[in-house]
């Protein structure tokens, strides 16, 4: 067992992990954050994406010691105060969102890409979420909503 | 009220569920976690083919951890299967196997235990003794004389199916162009992103079960597992979460399903889960069916379709599964496309010792739309026809019967070959000479399809139910069977209601796939739920609303056939007058001197005629869905690599109930496609999967989209909800075909092996220099 302290969703928590935890399972297991989604657990598919230091990263492939001193972001950590983040509420108005399992590790490696860079490219976003499997749409409106948060986030709206 | 959507029915409202999913909180069954919950793991076979002499699970049961192993021995060893009602033959699987295994991964026993490692340990510690038997791994060899014999099917054909009308042979002979051609399709993977579990619970004081599972159909898999459990269906709860994806795999009882529920009971009561690993999901689940197409069809100079001819074989696997209704398919949907009255064709579904195959999104119909609608252009440019004039010379009309008596009443399709053609810009594309000096060389194709929207092929009956609570405080709660595993069903019918009753769509809540609380429903596949559920939710809703209208009408002395209810008030049918608010009308209903509790019901039952296996006869579908697909793609002579540019789809719909749900389907189905036709390839080796992860089973990723035009023909279906049809299987059937005979008109050679690799794009490059 390895005592952490690490951010979570803005709070900072004092955790005592096995040597062998996951950070996905440290998150959903002990926290209960099970926006996370549980898919391959072999880094293939991007459902259990979370933000490291702002970074988007497989919570699968990471262990949770490692994330000791770290900031850790999850899908529940990204609406403010009940409103939801503008990618969120554009994932939700342009039907980007179908099963909704790739869902949450979608829209934090578009966080993870718009916080880095504001105004990407359409082959630029879908280079961002390439790591990040989706069986139901296409991504075509996926895309379109990564589009639309990055106009509404440089409108400051 | 903030965000008011009236008459919803034709607006892309966002889904009902759209928000829990984009924070997070929509739970899915591997979420569900329960005190003193278990971990149960499947122990399956490794061998292909294998006589089981015996199973010694002691050391496992003695394992400390442990609380239960079960075998067949512990089951009542009936078969199920999932085509019984019409093919009481092809049921020939048993929850744990006690004699024979028959494929890699076939289930003979199960544990729980309290963790994770203890179960894994479990199931190393119980002890199998085989006798290895000679496996079979291809269709064609499994029909030979001297075959092993898997189970007791003739030949190991576990399906055959004929379709047969008029005289093939002379309408062959009265033919001025005949060609005969073999198309190879490979097998592919669902791989819907959350994976298979099942997490069952048994009361021991009622003696009955729960199951939550990651399912398509929860009325079906309680029906197979009270056939199994030997339990009153009754006495079983089947509960659907949100599910990740399905495309048909998720639409059968699995063995995982009834291990979670018989190890709960042996361990007491206690909660078991069961989680598939993504290399068990694409391993042992289902898979699609390969199939080999030999075609032999002829057509007049005019281009008029005399006969087609032919022959399906099907590597179906260890079990036969959905293996009937996919043979249906695969040889039955020409019918909905092209008036042909002379045809002979013979499907055959084979067992091997291979995994077992399914249902996978069209069943059959991808494999179809792919080989005939190569087919069909290469008749056509055999007659140097232009395949779109060929196309609208055979399509099948608006209001006919076809010889198989199937009643096409609302047909789109010549408009959707017209309007894919026009949108296409198809006249000035096709079969243009091309750049020979170029590597790069574009080329556009087109593939036509159709699909039963609302078909009845499982049961007796297939009839959907709803029922619908409107609330003192004017919210509805919508009860519906129908299983939203992401198409966004849930949202279609909550839109279908809140237009029937006149109100906003924001009032209505959806509570969906329960068996025990919410009424039947076979499932979500085959297209049918907006079609079949939806005309339940609005005979529900329609129901609810006459009882409202009956209140206002008393109280206010009107005649209640006189009102209506449109934008949340109650007004004159004639003249749209406001007599008074929805609000008000619930009042009243809710009054003192009426209490009247407003509780809708509606089922529906689709108008088919049951199919004649022997022919192929009868109409199986309530309604039909028609389209075009047009491919733009570009061909690299050098390096044999085909790039889809641009797809275009021209879809009768019927009527779209939320046009941006319509649309997400069909962008999804052709990326899908494309995924299909250029490298999805599920390999085998001596029945193992070889590339069981997304490593190495590679699906199409965000930076292999493309741009696709998709356009609404509209019929408005007279049997439809709002003129609806169902649209979530046809928009992947022509992809594969547009596809190659785009690849043809670039490059002049015609793929006939899918998956199109560069590899074989580069081989029959060189064989056509060499002619």
């Amino acid at each position: 067992m390895k005592n952490i302290k690490l951010k979570i969703n803005n709070k900072t928590r004092e955790l005592a992990v096995r040597d062998s935890e996951l950070l996905i399972e440290m998150l959903r297991d002990r926290l209960g954050l099970l926006g996370t989604k549980y898919s391959c657990l072999e880094g293939d598919c991007g459902v259990c994406t979370v933000l490291l230091d702002g970074k988007n990263v497989l919570s699968c492939l990471i262990l949770a010691a490692d994330a000791d001193g770290h900031e850790v972001t999850t899908i529940e950590g990204i609406a403010q105060k009940g409103v939801l983040h503008p990618l969120q509420e554009s994932f939700v108005k342009n039907g980007a969102i179908q099963c909704g399992f790739c869902t949450p590790g979608m829209i934090l490696a578009a966080k993870a890409l718009l916080d880095k860079d504001p105004s990407p490219t359409d082959g630029e976003i879908a280079s961002g979420l390439d790591g990040n499997l989706c069986r139901c749409t296409g991504y075509i409106k996926i895309i379109d909503a990564v589009r639309q948060a990055s106009q509404r986030l440089k409108d400051g709206k | 009220m903030e965000n008011r959507t009236t008459s919803p029915v034709g607006k892309s409202v966002p889904r009902v569920d759209a928000r829990k999913k984009a924070t997070g909180e929509a739970v899915y069954a591997f979420d569900l976690n329960m005190p003193g919950m278990l971990v149960g793991k499947m122990l399956r076979s490794p061998h292909p083919h294998a006589k089981i002499l015996s199973i010694d699970t002691s050391k496992a049961q003695n394992l400390e951890g442990v609380a239960a192993v079960i075998t067949a021995e512990d089951t009542f060893k009936i078969k199920f299967g999932s085509n019984e009602f019409f093919f009481p033959n092809t049921v020939d699987q048993m929850a744990l196997e006690s004699e024979k295994v028959r494929y890699i991964g076939d289930e003979i026993a199960a544990v729980a235990a309290v963790d994770e490692e203890t179960a894994q340990k479990a199931l190393s510690l119980i002890s199998v003794k085989y006798e290895v038997l000679p496996a079979v791994f291809d269709a064609v060899s499994a029909m030979k004389p001297g075959a092993p014999q898997i189970h007791n099917a003739m030949n190991n054909i576990g399906v055959m199916m004929p379709v047969q009308f008029g005289d093939a042979d002379k309408a062959l002979k009265a033919s001025d162009y005949i060609r005969e051609d073999v198309f190879v399709l490979q097998s592919a993977a669902h791989c819907a992103l959350e994976s298979h579990v099942s997490l069952g619970r048994y009361e021991v004081s009622g003696g009955r079960v729960t199951l939550w599972t990651s399912t398509q159909a929860p009325f079906k898999v309680r029906e197979a597992l009270a056939k199994v459990l030997k339990m009153a269906e009754t006495d079983i709860r089947v509960v659907k979460l949100d599910v990740g994806g399905g495309f048909g795999g998720k639409l059968e009882m699995f063995p995982m399903d009834f291990a979670a529920c018989l190890l709960s009971k042996k361990s007491g009561g206690l909660p078991v889960k069961i989680y598939c690993t993504r290399h068990e999901e694409f391993s042992f689940t289902r898979r699609k069916h390969p199939m080999i197409y030999k075609l032999k069809s002829g057509v007049k100079r005019d281009g008029t379709l005399m006969a087609i001819t032919g022959e399906v074989i099907a590597d179906g696997g260890a079990y036969c599964s959905y293996g009937p209704t996919v043979i249906a398919a695969a040889i039955m949907r020409i019918f909905m496309v092209y008036k042909i009255t002379n045809i002979r064709i013979m499907g055959f579904r084979v067992y091997t010792n291979n995994p077992i195959c399914g249902a996978i999104r069209g069943f059959g119909g991808v494999q179809s739309g792919f080989a005939f609608e190569s087919h069909m252009d290469m008749l056509a440019r055999g007659i140097g026809m232009d395949p779109v004039e060929f196309r609208l010379k055979n399509a099948t009309d608006p209001d006919m019967t076809t010889i198989n008596k199937l009643i096409l009443s609302s047909n789109g399709l010549k408009d959707c070959i017209k309007k894919a053609a026009e949108a296409s810009g198809w006249k000035n594309k096709y079969a243009k000479a091309k750049d020979g000096s170029k590597n790069t060389v574009k080329g556009i194709g087109m593939a036509v399809a159709a699909d039963v929207m609302g078909s009845k092929m499982y049961k007796a009956h297939e009839s959907a139910g709803s029922i619908i609570k409107v609330e003192e405080d004017g919210s509805v709660y919508l009860f519906t069977g129908a299983a939203d595993t992401g198409q966004g069903s849930d949202t279609a019918m909550a839109q279908i209601a809140a237009q029937e009753l006149g109100i906003a769509y924001e009032r209505v809540r959806v509570k969906a796939a329960d068996t025990e609380i919410t009424p039947f429903d076979t499932g979500s596949f085959a297209s049918r739920v907006t079609f079949i559920s939806g005309n339940a939710t609005k005979n529900a809703a329609a129901d609810a609303k006459r009882q409202i209208l009956e209140v206002v009408a008393c109280e206010l002395k009107l005649e209640k056939d006189e009102l209506d209810i449109r934008d949340e008030q109650v007004v004159k049918k004639q003249d749209g007058s406001v007599i008074i608010s929805f609000d008000r009308a619930i009042q009243l209903c809710y009054s003192f001197n009426y209490g009247h509790l407003i509780i809708g019901r509606g089922s529906y039952n689709p108008k088919t005629t049951p199919i004649d296996f022997r022919t192929g006869e009868g109409n199986v579908s309530g309604s039909y869905g028609f389209e075009a697909q047009v491919a733009e793609v570009e061909v690299n002579k050098k390096t044999g690599q085909v790039k889809v540019l641009k797809m275009y789809d021209v879809h009768d719909i019927g009527y779209p109930i939320n046009p941006a749900s319509v649309h997400g389907q069909i962008e999804g189905s052709i990326i899908m496609g494309i995924g299909y036709t250029l490298y999805e390839d599920l390999k085998f080796s001596e029945g193992r999967v070889v590339n069981p992860s997304f490593s190495k089973y590679r699906i199409p990723r965000a930076t292999d989209t493309i741009p696709i035009e998709s356009i609404f023909i509209e019929t408005n279906d007279p049997q439809g909800p709002f003129g609806a049809k169902g649209m979530g299987e046809a928009s992947l059937l022509p992809t594969a075909a547009a596809i190659a005979n785009a690849v043809y008109d670039a490059i002049g050679v015609q793929i006939k092996d899918l998956p199109i690799t560069p590899q074989k794009v580069l081989k029959a490059l060189k064989e056509k220099e060499a002619v």
